[in-house]
């Protein structure tokens, strides 16, 4: 037996509860996006591509891309900023780093749901502390402009930490002996961080960026609790539509055809990604 | 052999290269195992002629012993029938969906289910609940509040029971309409000017605070000035929400935050909870809200314990008031295997006597009329009793299996309007355009 064929034999049993668990749902999605079935009427036909080329006249649809997009940038960009500053900052040695290390998880460490509640108390108009803080009033998830930022800040709190311990590893592995190096051969501070810090860390960023850019592509429960899509759509997310039009509007046709582009995107992300980061390994 | 021979000099031995394959694939067959089960049957038969049924239902508000206490009589006075009680998750849209894809699967994990009051004509239009009409015969349907009744009602047949009801109504300061010589409004207009008055007087109070935010509940507000002012959503199966009434009942409540300014700009990402803490903190006038919240208020402790009242929602000059409907309905798996043993556990839940139980414990409202003049009941629960009329005249949102896509029109369209999206007039246009569209569909 050579090696490969070894192989085959190790790999195989995941493959076959994979394809049970994922490929198949995925396949039969991918059927029933290519269906008018609509439970409520009774219609179940085939409809070829229909259901794609709704997408594109969709106002809601649009309207919800659009959303998601703007989440997924801004939230990303500023965990990534912040995430790098904090890890840098804990990397140093400080009395109490143990402690201060745990206490960053700690939003982290909060069920989405839950924390999605207590923002939206944080953002109550005349409840709630930030208003209170501020001395404004504010009214967050009501205004058409705050909402959407208002989701964005929410997940940047709960998922920064979730880079900075990321992070935070990637620059444990940095050997010290590189900075004194560096210092030795006269290097700045920003001189270590663009030449030393940054490009060793750089596959651990891609690996953030992959979790960080598909988690807040597909983001849902964090933004349904908070708004549920309010006010007048302006923080609803393709995740969210779909739901809404797969489950409680039994569209089960144009709900799988919205699941789909969803996937689509978030699997150009991840090759996106992975591309990046063979690249980069290799360099 | 020769191959092997090679192998083994490489790789330890036969046995032990084999190994974590070996074990591999029993994981993987134990992981299988479930999936093959579930096609099997999974209630064991009991030889003993005992039937289980199962009874799913949202979070019982209360006591849930005391909730069970009453399955518990069910239980031993039908000694051959179990009753498993499940609760859902809390959220309605949870339950929904958690209906939808077990009914949709053809599931009979559960043979009795609890219903929002705009489920109904959809389930039944999907042919997941079974027919109840004999066990609601016509003569016996007029003992039920007309609302209700009109809203488990699919093509003439019953598809579930009525269990207990609720509707919109407006609490109000009591003490603070006293103080200034107001009587609780009786028109949208003079509710307005009530709280004008008195809000200048008493500069630390909201006027009118209400339920704005983009969700079902939205829907059930608005509902209530558009029927107040003679406007409707659907009329004789047409779409009917593009009308000047309803333009004008939109524009007014737009007009509440805005103008008036009774109401605050807060109520557009407002649910029920977040206004009944504010009005039950004592810092509003007027709430509208459902049934649930006397209690709390009259709790020791409660800031406005008895300084509060509740009244039947406004109404524009000349029209009725029209609380919208709420509440939840028995209805029975289609798919059950035990629908008999199903149906004799809905009548007993939906009975007199078990809606009475209910009143008295943990207070939900029945939907009986004839409780409402039982002597226990307005000697125990004098407000629930006090909503008599109320209910009466409350209103089922449209009853059509394509309420949940029309809903979903509504909400941000109606939510548009009240952040100044759009005006109401545009945002009614195009609802109506919408609705039309779902409607053309069939």
């Amino acid at each position: 037996m050579r090696d490969g064929e070894r192989g085959r034999w190790f790999v195989m049993p995941s493959l076959i509860l994979l394809s049970i668990v994922t490929i198949y749902p995925l396949i039969y999605v991918l059927y029933l996006s290519l269906q008018r079935r609509l439970l409520i009427f009774d219609v179940s036909r085939f409809i070829g591509i229909d259901n794609y080329l709704f997408l594109f006249r969709d106002d809601r649809f649009l309207n919800a891309f659009k959303n998601t997009l703007y989440f997924t940038v801004l939230s990303v960009t500023l965990e990534l900023l912040l995430g790098l500053s904090i890890a840098i900052l804990l990397n140093r040695s400080f009395r109490m780093k143990g402690l201060m290390r745990a206490i960053v998880l700690i939003p982290w460490a909060i069920p989405t749901v839950v924390s999605a509640k207590m923002w939206e108390w944080i953002y109550n108009t005349d409840f709630g502390i930030l208003n209170y803080l501020l001395g404004v009033k504010i009214n967050w998830l009501g205004s058409p402009f705050w909402a959407i930022n208002a989701a964005v800040f929410m997940d940047v709190w709960k998922t920064t930490p979730f880079v900075v311990i990321l992070l935070t590893a990637g620059l444990q592995v940095i050997p010290k002996d590189l900075y004194q190096a560096a210092r030795v051969d006269g290097a700045g501070r920003w001189d270590i961080f663009t030449r030393i810090v940054l490009p060793l860390l750089k596959p651990v960023i891609l690996v953030v960026l992959i979790f960080r850019t598909l988690d807040a592509f597909r983001v849902f429960d964090a933004i349904y609790v908070l708004t549920g899509g309010g006010p007048a759509n302006t923080t609803e997310t393709l995740s969210i539509y779909a739901y809404k039009v797969l489950f409680q509007t039994l569209q089960f046709g144009y709900g799988s055809t919205l699941a789909v582009v969803v996937f689509l995107c978030t699997g150009g992300i991840s090759i996106f990604y992975i591309r990046l980061l063979s690249k980069g390994v290799r360099l | 052999m020769k191959r092997r021979k090679k192998v083994s000099k490489t790789y330890p031995g036969y046995a032990d290269l084999h190994r974590p394959v070996i074990l591999g694939y029993s994981i993987l067959l134990l992981l299988l195992l479930p999936l093959f089960a579930g096609c099997v049957s999974k209630k064991e038969p009991s030889g003993d002629g005992v039937t289980t049924i199962v009874f799913k239902h949202g979070k019982i508000a209360g006591d849930p012993a005391l909730f069970r206490q009453l399955i518990d009589r069910f239980e031993v006075r039908n000694p051959d029938i179990k009753v498993k009680d499940e609760t859902l998750p809390a959220s309605t849209d949870e339950q929904h969906q958690f209906y939808v894809i077990n009914l949709e699967g053809k599931s009979s994990d559960f043979d009795v289910l609890s219903m929002d009051v705009i489920w109904v004509p959809e389930f039944a239009r999907t042919g997941w609940l079974g027919d109840l009409s004999t066990l609601l015969p016509a003569d016996k349907r007029d003992e039920f509040f007309p609302g209700p009744m009109q809203a488990v009602t699919y093509k003439g047949g019953v598809y579930a029971i009525p269990w207990y009801i609720d509707a919109g109504l407006l609490y109000y300061r009591k003490d603070l309409l006293d103080k200034y010589g107001f009587e609780p409004p009786r028109t949208w207009q003079e509710l307005v000017k009530t709280a004008r008055y008195i809000m200048e007087k008493e500069p630390k109070i909201y006027g009118f605070i209400w339920q704005g935010k983009q969700y079902e509940g939205l829907v059930c507000n608005v509902l209530e000035y558009f029927r107040s002012n003679g406007g409707d959503v659907l009329k004789n199966g047409k779409v009917v929400i593009n009308s000047p009434e309803n333009v004008e009942a939109l524009q007014f409540m737009v007009d509440l935050i805005r103008k008036y300014k009774v109401t605050p700009p807060l109520v557009v990402t407002a649910i029920e909870e977040p206004t009944r803490h504010i009005f039950g903190s004592g810092r509003a006038l007027f709430m509208r809200n459902w049934p649930y919240a006397w209690n709390i208020f009259q709790r020791k402790g409660s800031a406005v314990r008895g300084k509060i009242g509740v009244s039947r929602l406004p109404s524009f000059p000349g029209k009725s008031s029209a609380s919208t409907l709420g509440g939840w309905q028995l209805g029975i798996n289609r798919y059950s295997k035990n629908p008999l043993a199903a149906e004799r556990f809905v009548k007993f839940l939906t009975s007199p006597e078990s809606q009475k139980t209910l009143a008295l414990t943990i207070g939900y409202k029945p939907t009986r009329k004839s409780l409402y003049r039982d002597a226990d009941l307005i000697a125990q629960q004098p407000f629930i009793a006090s909503l008599y009329d109320i209910f009466m005249t409350a209103r089922p949102r449209p009853v059509t299996p394509y309420y949940m896509l029309i809903t979903q029109v509504m909400q941000p369209e109606f939510s548009a309007a009240l952040s100044g999206i759009k005006t109401p007039e545009d945002a009614l246009k195009s609802a109506q355009k919408q609705i039309e569209r779902i409607l053309g569909a069939e």
